[in-house]
C-alpha cells in the first residue's frame, strides 16, 4: 500500500495524528488493567514483527508503552502524561488557527516562564519523538528533507529534523523563539537559522560553561532579560502568582521523579527506566499543563509501591546497567525490551535522571534565582554545556550508587564533543573494570543503524559477558 | 630587505610553527602562552609579559596521533593540532589557553588535561556566545579572571596601566593591518590573499613590536606592486579555521584574487580597536566580544552578513566563497545563511568543504574554474556545498 510522499503532508499532519493516538492513550489508560491485558495479547502483531502497513500507525507507540508490558498502574500514569500532550497540541493548534502567538521554546530550557504570559509555548523539537509515530522512516526522510535544503548534514540530527519539520509546515511558524547554546554547537548554529528562516525575534540564552556561583548569577540575570524580552514582544506584563503556582508545581513534579530515581538504587530495581524518559519528553513538552504532575504522581506511586514491596520491575534481575548518553528515539522500546529479553534492567540513564534543586517561591528574586539553577541542572543540559567532568563524574556516580554492571554508551553521530571525549570514557571504564558497549549510532535516524541493529550489538554484547 | 625579500620571509616564517623572533623572544627570557582563538584577548598575555601564540597546525604529520584522543567525527583541524601537541611540537610554550569556541575545540582542554602534556598552565577562557549588556559584564569578570590566573601562575602582576599600554600597541597593530587591507581595495591589487595569509600566520606567532616591524615593511613593499591580473575575479572568502597557503594559492592560480574575508587569521583577527579611554578591563571586553564575529555569536549573524554585504561594495567583490571544515556545525549553518543571501541578493557563491591539509586539489581546482566560468559569463546557478575527499593526500597525513 502505497505510502503519502512527504512533500504531499497536510500541514501539521504528524501533530494531529499524534495527537489522536494520545487521545486513545488517555481513554484508554481510565481502564489500565483491560489495556494493558490487550495490549499484550496484540502483541504478536507488533512486536517480533518489523513494521507493515498493518501495524505502522501504532507499532511504535505501543511499544513506547511497553509493548504490554508496563504495570497497569503505571500505565494509567502514561495515560495523565499523554493528556498533558493533547493539552499543549490542543492550545498550538488553537493559537496557530486564531493567528495568536506561539512561542518555541528550544529543548532543556524553562517553558514555565511562558505559562505567566497565558501565552502558548510548543517545544520545537518534538518531532524529534513523535516522527516515529508517522513511520519508521519518517524521521530519516524529514532528515533528508532538512539536508536536500541544505541544512549542514554533520548537524545533529534532533536539529536536522526540527528543520524539516518546519520546511515541511509540520510544525507551525513561531512568533517568539527562545533558544540556548546548550548543549552543544548544532544549537548554537540552528537557533540563528531557525531565526533566520522564521524571522521570528529570539532570545538566545548563553549557557554558562562552569556550574559555579558566577555561572548561576550569570543565568539568572539572563532570565530576568528573557523576561524583559517577552514583556517587550508580547505587550504584557509578567503575572508573578501564576508564575509561583506553576514553580510549585515543577517542585512536585521534580521531586516525585527525584525520589523515582532514588528508588532506582534498590536492587531489584523496582521501576523501569522508560517511565524517566517518558517523564522527560512529557517535560520538555507540557510541563505546564497540571497532568504532567498528575502522571510524575503516578509513576512515583507505582514504583514505590514495588520499592516498599522489594519488588523488581523484572522477576529475576540479572543485568544492572546504566544508559550513558541521550536514549534512542526510534528506539523507546529498548527499555522494555532489555528487561525482557535479558533480564537486564536499565537502572539509570542520562535523560531521565532528575538531578535539580528546589525553588524556593517566597518572592520574585528567589524564583528567578532557583529557576537558573534548575534550568543549568536539567538532563543533557548540565552533562553537556561544560568540561568532560560534568559528563565522566555523574556517570562513575551512577556506576556507584546504582550497583551497575555494565554500560551502554549511545555513540550519536552528531554529538562531536561527545565523541571527542570517548576515550576518557572508555579509560574510566576499562580502569573500573566496566564492560561498555559503544554503540556507533544515531539516534534519531535509523539508517545509520536501525533498531534491529542496536538489538543485534546488545545481544552480542551481552553473550561475550555471559549475560546471553 | 629587498622588495622581494618580505614576501619570501613572510612565506617562510608561516610555513613553520616557530621562528627567529620566537626564539629570541624565548631566549631574552620571555615566556610564551599559546592560544586558541580570536576572542582570546591578546593584550592580556602581552601584558603579563609574554608572548601570545596563535595555535596552529602548520608541519603536522597528519591526524593519526590526534584521533586517539579524537574520533573520525572530529574536525581535521583539532585532530592534527593535538597531534603536534603528542609529538612536543608546542613544548616551547609556557602556558595554553583554550576556549569555548567549538565543541571540537573546547574537548581540547579535556584532552590536553587528560594526556596532561606540558605545559602546566592550561586554562581554560569562556567567551559568550552573544552580545549584550549582561554579556559584556560576564565576559569583563571572565577576562579579570583569566589576568588573575596568570598573575598566580608566573608571579606577575597586570596593572591597569601596563594593559593599556598593550591595548595601545595591539591597537597600533590593528590599525596597520587595517592600512594594508585598504590597498586591497583598488583595481590592481598589490598583495595576495595567500600573502596575507602568510603574513597573518607569521605575525600571530611572535612578538607585537617584531609583528608591527614586518607588516610595515609589507606595506611599504606594497605600493606600484600588482599580485592580481587583469580580469581576476574578485573574492571576498569566509572561512574560519584557514592556515592552508597552497589552499587560497590554488583558488588564485584559478583567476581569483581574494581581497577581502571574514577569517579568524584575517579581518576577524584585527577588526574594532579597543577604546583606550576608560576602563581599559571593560574596553577590552568590548573589542573582542563586538569586532567581526563567528558563527559561534548567535546574535551576531545579521552583523556578519551586513558586513558581508558592505564589503562587497567597498571591495567591489565579484563572488564569494565560502567555506568550511568537514564536521563543523558552526561554520556549516552560516555558509547556509549565506547561501540564502546569494540568492535574495543574487551574488555568485561557492560553497567548499575540505580536510585541513586534506588534499583533493584536481577536484577544488575544477570546481573553483567551473565557478568563476559561471562569475565571468553571469551564470547565477544555486548547487550545492562541494566537498572535497582528498584522494590525493599528501603522504603520511590521515
Amino acid at each position: 500500500m502505497g505510502k503519502k510522499s512527504i512533500h504531499d503532508w497536510r500541514p501539521l499532519r504528524i501533530m494531529k495524528i499524534s495527537r489522536l493516538l494520545f487521545i486513545l492513550i488517555y481513554v484508554f489508560s481510565r481502564v489500565p488493567r483491560f489495556t494493558t491485558a490487550l495490549m499484550y495479547l496484540l502483541r504478536p502483531l507488533y512486536e517480533p514483527t518489523r513494521e507493515t502497513w498493518l501495524n505502522r500507525k501504532f507499532r511504535y507507540g505501543l511499544l513506547t508503552l511497553g509493548g504490554g508490558l508496563l504495570a497497569p498502574e503505571v500505565f494509567r500514569a502514561y495515560g495523565s502524561g499523554a493528556r498533558a500532550f493533547v493539552e499543549n497540541f490542543n492550545s498550538v493548534f488553537r493559537a496557530h488557527k486564531k493567528g495568536e502567538p506561539i512561542v518555541w521554546v528550544e529543548w532543556i530550557l524553562n517553558a514555565e516562564i511562558l505559562e505567566s504570559f497565558y501565552v502558548t509555548s510548543m517545544c520545537s523539537a518534538l518531532l524529534n519523538i513523535f516522527a516515529n509515530v508517522e513511520s519508521m522512516a519518517a524521521p530519516s526522510q524529514i532528515i533528508e528533507e532538512a539536508e536536500n535544503q541544505g541544512t549542514p548534514v554533520e548537524y545533529c540530527s534532533a536539529m536536522k529534523l526540527n528543520m524539516g519539520a518546519y520546511l515541511l509546515h509540520q510544525i507551525p511558524k513561531p512568533d517568539l523563539i527562545i533558544a540556548g547554546s546548550h548543549p552543544c554547537d548544532t544549537n548554537v548554529s540552528i537557533a540563528q537559522t531557525m531565526e533566520y528562516v522564521t524571522g521570528a525575534p529570539s532570545y538566545f540564552f548563553d549557557v554558562p560553561y562552569w556550574k559555579d556561583d558566577d555561572s548561576f548569577r550569570y543565568t539568572e540575570a539572563q532570565i530576568w532579560e528573557q523576561i524583559e524580552f517577552l514583556e517587550k514582544r508580547l505587550g504584557k506584563k509578567i503575572d508573578w502568582e501564576r508564575l509561583k503556582d506553576m514553580l510549585e508545581r515543577v517542585n512536585r513534579f521534580n521531586f516525585y521523579l527525584g525520589e523515582i530515581c532514588e528508588m532506582h538504587k534498590a536492587i531489584p530495581c523496582p521501576g523501569t527506566m522508560i517511565n524517566l524518559g517518558y517523564a522527560w519528553v512529557v517535560r520538555e513538552v507540557s510541563l505546564r499543563s497540571p497532568h504532567a504532575l498528575a502522571m510524575a504522581k503516578g509513576l512515583y506511586e507505582a514504583v514505590k509501591k514495588n520499592y516498599l514491596a522489594g519488588k523488581g520491575v523484572v522477576r529475576h534481575e540479572r543485568v544492572r546497567v546504566l544508559l550513558w548518553f541521550p536514549p534512542i528515539a526510534f528506539f523507546t522500546y529498548l527499555f522494555k525490551w532489555m528487561e525482557h529479553e535479558f533480564g537486564a534492567v536499565i537502572v539509570a540513564d542520562f535523560i531521565g535522571q532528575v538531578s535539580t534543586v528546589p525553588i524556593d517561591t517566597s518572592n520574585k528574586e528567589t524564583m528567578i534565582r532557583d529557576l537558573a539553577r534548575t534550568q543549568m541542572h536539567l538532563a543533557m543540559g548540565r552533562q553537556c554545556h561544560g568540561p568532560v567532568e560534568f559528563i565522566t563524574d555523574e556517570m562513575v556516580k551512577y556506576f556507584e550508587q546504582y550497583s551497575i554492571d555494565c554500560m551502554i554508551f549511545t555513540g550519536h553521530q552528531g554529538c562531536k564533543h561527545g565523541w571527542a571525549a570517548v576515550k576518557i570514557i572508555q579509560d574510566i571504564c576499562r580502569e573500573r573494570n566496566m564492560p561498555a558497549l559503544f554503540l556507533n549510532i544515531d539516534i534519531m535516524d535509523q539508517r545509520c543503524l536501525d533498531e534491529q541493529g542496536v538489538k543485534n550489538e546488545i545481544t552480542k554484547f551481552f553473550r561475550v559477558q555471559g549475560w546471553a | 630587505m629587498g622588495v622581494m625579500d618580505v614576501f619570501d620571509t613572510i612565506k617562510a616564517i608561516s610555513a613553520s610553527d616557530h621562528n627567529e623572533f620566537l626564539d629570541a623572544a624565548i631566549k631574552g627570557g620571555a615566556g610564551v602562552i599559546g592560544y586558541f582563538c580570536s576572542y582570546v584577548p591578546e593584550e592580556i598575555i602581552h601584558a603579563s609579559g609574554m608572548v601570545p601564540y596563535r595555535m596552529r597546525a602548520v608541519n603536522s604529520g597528519g591526524t593519526r596521533k590526534g584521533s586517539v584522543y579524537y574520533s573520525a567525527l572530529n574536525c581535521s583541524f583539532v585532530r592534527a593540532c593535538f597531534g603536534k601537541v603528542l609529538e612536543g611540537d608546542f613544548s616551547f610554550l609556557n602556558g595554553i589557553v583554550f576556549m569555548n569556541g567549538c565543541d571540537h575545540i573546547r574537548r581540547m582542554y579535556d584532552n590536553w588535561k587528560y594526556a596532561d602534556v606540558p605545559p602546566d598552565f592550561r586554562h581554560m577562557f569562556v567567551a559568550p556566545h552573544v552580545t549584550g549588556d549582561t554579556a559584556h559584564a560576564r565576559f569583563t569578570a571572565e577576562i579579570r579572571t583569566f589576568a588573575r590566573a596568570i598573575e598566580g601562575h608566573f608571579g606577575v602582576f597586570i596593572t591597569d596601566e601596563s594593559l593599556r599600554e598593550s591595548i595601545r600597541l595591539y591597537n597600533k597593530k590593528r590599525r596597520l593591518l587595517v592600512e594594508l587591507y585598504s590597498f586591497r581595495k583598488g583595481k590592481i591589487v598589490p598583495i595576495k590573499g595567500s600573502e596575507v595569509l602568510s603574513l597573518m600566520l607569521a605575525v600571530t606567532m611572535m612578538p607585537v613590536t617584531d609583528a608591527m616591524a614586518l607588516i610595515e615593511e609589507v606595506i611599504a613593499a606594497l605600493p606600484g606592486r600588482a599580485a592580481s591580473r587583469d580580469g581576476d575575479i574578485r573574492i571576498y572568502l569566509a572561512s574560519g579555521c584557514m592556515e592552508e597557503r597552497e589552499h587560497l594559492e590554488l583558488i588564485e592560480s584559478c583567476g581569483g584574487a581574494i581581497v577581502a574575508d571574514s577569517m579568524c587569521l584575517g579581518a576577524r583577527h584585527f577588526d574594532l580597536e579597543v577604546e583606550e579611554k576608560g576602563d581599559p578591563w571593560e574596553s577590552l571586553a568590548r573589542r573582542y566580544l563586538e569586532h567581526l564575529s563567528c558563527p559561534r555569536m548567535m546574535n551576531e549573524f545579521r552583523s556578519r552578513l551586513d558586513r558581508l554585504h558592505r564589503t562587497r561594495d567597498e571591495y567591489a567583490i565579484d563572488a564569494v566563497i565560502g567555506e568550511k571544515l568537514k564536521f563543523c556545525d558552526l561554520w556549516g549553518g552560516d555558509l547556509y545563511l549565506m547561501k540564502q543571501e546569494s540568492r535574495k541578493k543574487r551574488f555568485p557563491i561557492l560553497l567548499l568543504e575540505r580536510e585541513l591539509y586534506g588534499g583533493g586539489d584536481g577536484q577544488i581546482r575544477t570546481r573553483v574554474q567551473a565557478f568563476f566560468e559561471q562569475v565571468r559569463n553571469n551564470i547565477y546557478s544555486d548547487t550545492g556545498i562541494f566537498r572535497a575527499i582528498g584522494a590525493d593526500r599528501q603522504a603520511g597525513s590521515n
